[in-house]
C-alpha cells in the first residue's frame, strides 16, 4: 500500500477530482465574475468593456457597499465579543447541573439552530409585527402603554433586530461547540488547579481556557464566515431596508446583479466581497495560530 | 396464445411509451402563485382547455410572486433557461432589453387586432413597429376598501387627502389599520407618490418632462408630493409595518378585515370573488377614487391607468410556433374568462353584467369617469432597471423619514440623469 502511495501517478490520479471540482466550482465562476465585473452586462443584452469604473463607483460613491460591510463588521463585533461570552458561560453551567437537566436545557437551546431561516425568519417578523406582534403585547401589558413599534421597519431599531434574530438561531451552536468542548477537558487538570490553590475563575481562566482555545478558535471562524455569507435571512426580512440600514453585502450584490440589472456592478462587488472575506478569514486564522502559539 | 398475449401486451406498453414521448411540453412561466382564485385560475382553466384542444401538448407551469417572478426571468435569461411563454410586464425599462436581445417572438398583429383590444393597449406591446406581447390588464390605481370597517369606525369614504388623513385616527381609535399596501418592495409608494404629484400639479405629463430632462425632479411639485406622501406616514394612515409588510401580507391584512384600506392597482378587481376571504369581507369590499388635494390641481377624474401586465413567447426556445398558438387562444379567451370569474381588469373591451360584483361595476365606473390619464406608466417604469431601483429605494427611505422630501427629490433627479446618460 505504502508502496501504491508513493507512485507519484497514483496521487496525482486521487487528488485530480478534487482539483477539478475546485477549479470547475471555484477558480472558473471568480474567472468569469471578474470579467464580467469589468462590463457594464445588464444581465441581458450586449454589454462594454469598462475597465475598472465599477470597482471605482463601488469604492468611492458607493455608500451602501461601505454600509452592507459595516453591518457585517458589527455582526462579527456582536456574535464573537457578546454571543460567544454568553454561550460559554452558560455552557460552562450547564456542565455543572445534573445531566438531566443539562439535556433538556442543551435541546432546548438548539431548537433554534435546526429550524430553517424561512421558519425562524417567519417567526420573528409576525412576533416583531407592530399590529398583532406578540412582543408589543407583552411590552404593553409591561409598560401599562400602548407599545407600537415596528421594530424591523423603524430605523432606530431595524438593524438590532435582525441581528437578535440572527444571534437567537445562533447562539446554540456557539452553546453547543462550547459545551462539547468543556466536557473534554480533563476534571483531574481543573481539580489539580483546585489544590494548587486556583479559584473557580483563575481555574477557568488558566486552565480551561487554554486547552479550549483550538474549539473557541474554530467558533470564531465560523462566525466570521457566517456573518459575512448573512443574506437569507435579511432578504426575507427587512430586504436591507428600511433605506440601506440592514443592508449586508450578500443581499446587496444579489438585488445589484437581480434586481437593479447592474450585472457588471454586482460582479465586482462579488469580486471585491471575496477579497475582503479571504482577507479577513486569513488575519483571523493568523491570529490564532499566533495565539496558539503562545499558549 | 400466451406467447401472443405477452407480444400483444408488449406492443401496447412499446405503443404507450412512444405516445407518452410523443408529448410536447410548454413552459409557462407566472407571477400568480394562488391558482385557485384570480387570474391564476383564469390561466389554469385556459391551459386545460388548450390541452383539450391539443391532446399532444403538456403545460408546466412555474408560479412566483411578483418580484421574485421578475429577479428569476433574469437569472433564466442568464442561464439561457427562459420558460417557452412567459407572463411579463410591457414597460420598455423591462421589455425592451429582452426584445434588443431577440428573445422575444414578434406576433402576428392582424390577428389581435381583431380581439378588442382597448385603445393603446396592444401598441404599448409595440416596438420597432412588431407586436411583441399581448396585453393582459388595464391598470389604474386606486383605493379599495372595507365598507363594513368604514361603518364600524363612522368614518365617510374620502374624496380629498385632507379627510384620507383625518380618517386614521378614527380608525386607530377602533383598533382597525387605516391603509396597507406593498411597503417592502416600495413600488407602490412610489405610485402613490406619482398620483400625489399629479393631484397637485394637475399634469401627468410633468414626470415625463422629467424625465426626459426637460424639467429636474427638485420642481416644487415633485417635492410637494413627495411631502405628502412622507405625510401619509407620519400621521399613521398606513400601517406601522409598512416597509416590512409585502404584497401577500398587506393584501391578506386587507382580505381578513383588519385594515380599512389598500391602495393598489385595478387588478386587485378579484378581492370581491376570491374565496379565501370571507363572504363578509366581499360583500363589503368596494373603490374609490385616488383622493384629491384641497389645494390641488389634480381633478378626482384624472385616473392613472396604464396597460402593464403582458404576456410573451421566447423566441429561443424550441416552442415558440406552440407558444404562438397558445397566445392566441389565450387572446380569444382571456377577456371573457377573466371578467365572468371577476379575476382581473381585461386589457379587452368587456360586456358589464348585472351578475358583476359591486366592486367590478365600481371599476369600471372610475374606468368610464376618467376625464383625463397617465397615458403611460409609473416612474417606476420609464426609465432604466437601475433607475427603477434608485427610486424605490430612496421612496422606503422617505417613508422610513430617514431622508426628507428635499433629499428624496434630489436623489432620483441625480438618478434620472444618470438613466438619461445612459
Amino acid at each position: 500500500m505504502k508502496k501504491l502511495f508513493n507512485n507519484r501517478a497514483v496521487t496525482a490520479a486521487l487528488v485530480v477530482p478534487g482539483i477539478a471540482v475546485m477549479v470547475f466550482a471555484m477558480i472558473i465562476p471568480i474567472g468569469f465574475s471578474l470579467y464580467y465585473s469589468l462590463t457594464d452586462w445588464a444581465g441581458i443584452g450586449t454589454f462594454h468593456m469598462v475597465g475598472t469604473q465599477n470597482y471605482l463607483e463601488i469604492l468611492t460613491q458607493d455608500s451602501t457597499f461601505w454600509r452592507s460591510l459595516g453591518n457585517v463588521g458589527i455582526l462579527i463585533f456582536i456574535t464573537v465579543f457578546i454571543q460567544n461570552p454568553l454561550a460559554f458561560i452558560l455552557a460552562a453551567v450547564l456542565a455543572k447541573v445534573s445531566t438531566r437537566l443539562s439535556r433538556w436545557l442543551r435541546t432546548l437551546y438548539f431548537i433554534p439552530a435546526v429550524l430553517s431561516v424561512v421558519v425562524v425568519t417567519a417567526l420573528w417578523v409576525n412576533i416583531m409585527n407592530p399590529s398583532f406582534g406578540i412582543l408589543n403585547k407583552v411590552l404593553s401589558l409591561f409598560t401599562g402603554m400602548p407599545v407600537m413599534t415596528s421594530w424591523l421597519g423603524n430605523p432606530a431599531t431595524a438593524l438590532g433586530a435582525v441581528i437578535w434574530i440572527i444571534v437567537w438561531q445562533g447562539f446554540g451552536w456557539a452553546l453547543l461547540f462550547f459545551y462539547t468542548g468543556l466536557m473534554t477537558v480533563p476534571v483531574e487538570i481543573q481539580e489539580a488547579a483546585i489544590i494548587d490553590g486556583a479559584n473557580r475563575w483563575t481555574t477557568y481562566t488558566r486552565v480551561v481556557l487554554p486547552i479550549m482555545f483550538p474549539i473557541i478558535s474554530a467558533v470564531v471562524v465560523i462566525d466570521v464566515i457566517s456573518s459575512m455569507k448573512q443574506m437569507e435571512l435579511i432578504f426575507l426580512s427587512t430586504g436591507g431596508g428600511p433605506g440601506d440600514l440592514t443592508q449586508f453585502t450578500a443581499v446587496y450584490l444579489y438585488q445589484k446583479a437581480f434586481v437593479a440589472s447592474q450585472y457588471g456592478y454586482g460582479n465586482a462587488l462579488s469580486i471585491l466581497f471575496v477579497v475582503v472575506s479571504v482577507g479577513l478569514t486569513l488575519i483571523v486564522q493568523r491570529f490564532f495560530r499566533t495565539e496558539g502559539e503562545v499558549q | 396464445m400466451k406467447k401472443t398475449l405477452a407480444v400483444l401486451a408488449s406492443l401496447v406498453l412499446l405503443a404507450g411509451v412512444a405516445g407518452a414521448q410523443a408529448k410536447t411540453t410548454i413552459k409557462l412561466g407566472d407571477n400568480l402563485p394562488d391558482r385557485t382564485s384570480g387570474m391564476g385560475l383564469v390561466f389554469d382553466t385556459i391551459n386545460a382547455e388548450f390541452k383539450a384542444a391539443n391532446p399532444g401538448v403538456d403545460i408546466a407551469v412555474e408560479s412566483y410572486p411578483d418580484q421574485p417572478w421578475q429577479e428569476k426571468v433574469k437569472i433564466y435569461v442568464a442561464a439561457n433557461q427562459l420558460p417557452d411563454i412567459n407572463k411579463y410586464w410591457s414597460f420598455p425599462g423591462m421589455f425592451k432589453p429582452l426584445i434588443d436581445s431577440k428573445l422575444v417572438q414578434p406576433l402576428d398583429k392582424p390577428y389581435f387586432d381583431k380581439l378588442g383590444y382597448m385603445p393603446g393597449a396592444l401598441e404599448s406591446n409595440v416596438f420597432g413597429g412588431k407586436l411583441y406581447g399581448v396585453p393582459l390588464t388595464a391598470d389604474g390605481w386606486v383605493v379599495y376598501y372595507n365598507k363594513k370597517l368604514f361603518k364600524d369606525a363612522g368614518v365617510a369614504v374620502p374624496t380629498t387627502y385632507e379627510d384620507l388623513v383625518a380618517s386614521a385616527a378614527k380608525f386607530r381609535a377602533k383598533g382597525i389599520i387605516p391603509m396597507v399596501t406593498d411597503g417592502k418592495d416600495q413600488w407602490p409608494l412610489v405610485i402613490t407618490w406619482d398620483n400625489l404629484t399629479e393631484r397637485v400639479s394637475g399634469d401627468y405629463g410633468l414626470i415625463q418632462k422629467a424625465f426626459d430632462r426637460k424639467i429636474k425632479f427638485t420642481q416644487p411639485e415633485f417635492v410637494q408630493g413627495a411631502k405628502l406622501l412622507q405625510q401619509l406616514v407620519k400621521s399613521g394612515v398606513f400601517a406601522d409595518d409598512l416597509l416590512v409588510s409585502d404584497y401577500g401580507a398587506s393584501r391578506n391584512l386587507f382580505g381578513q378585515g383588519r385594515a380599512a384600506m389598500y391602495v393598489m392597482g385595478t387588478w386587485e378587481v378579484g378581492l370581491a370573488a376570491d374565496a379565501n376571504f370571507s363572504q363578509e369581507f366581499r360583500d363589503n369590499v368596494d373603490a374609490f377614487k385616488f383622493p384629491v388635494l384641497k389645494s390641488g390641481k389634480g381633478k378626482a377624474d384624472d385616473f392613472m391607468a396604464w396597460f402593464g401586465g403582458n404576456i410573451f413567447v421566447n423566441a429561443t426556445g424550441k416552442n415558440a410556433a406552440l407558444g404562438v398558438k397558445y397566445l392566441q387562444y389565450l387572446g380569444q379567451r382571456w377577456p371573457g374568462l377573466a371578467w365572468e370569474k371577476q379575476a382581473g381588469y381585461p386589457a379587452q373591451k368587456v360586456t358589464p353584467r348585472d351578475s358583476d360584483t359591486v366592486l367590478a361595476k365600481t371599476l369600471l365606473k372610475i374606468g368610464s369617469e376618467a376625464k383625463q390619464t397617465s397615458g403611460g406608466p409609473p416612474s417606476t417604469d420609464r426609465s432604466n432597471a437601475e433607475f427603477k431601483d434608485a427610486i424605490q429605494k430612496a421612496a422606503g427611505e422617505l417613508c422610513a423619514g430617514i431622508i426628507t422630501p428635499e433629499q428624496f427629490c434630489a436623489k432620483i433627479d441625480a438618478a434620472a440623469d444618470k438613466a438619461a446618460k445612459k
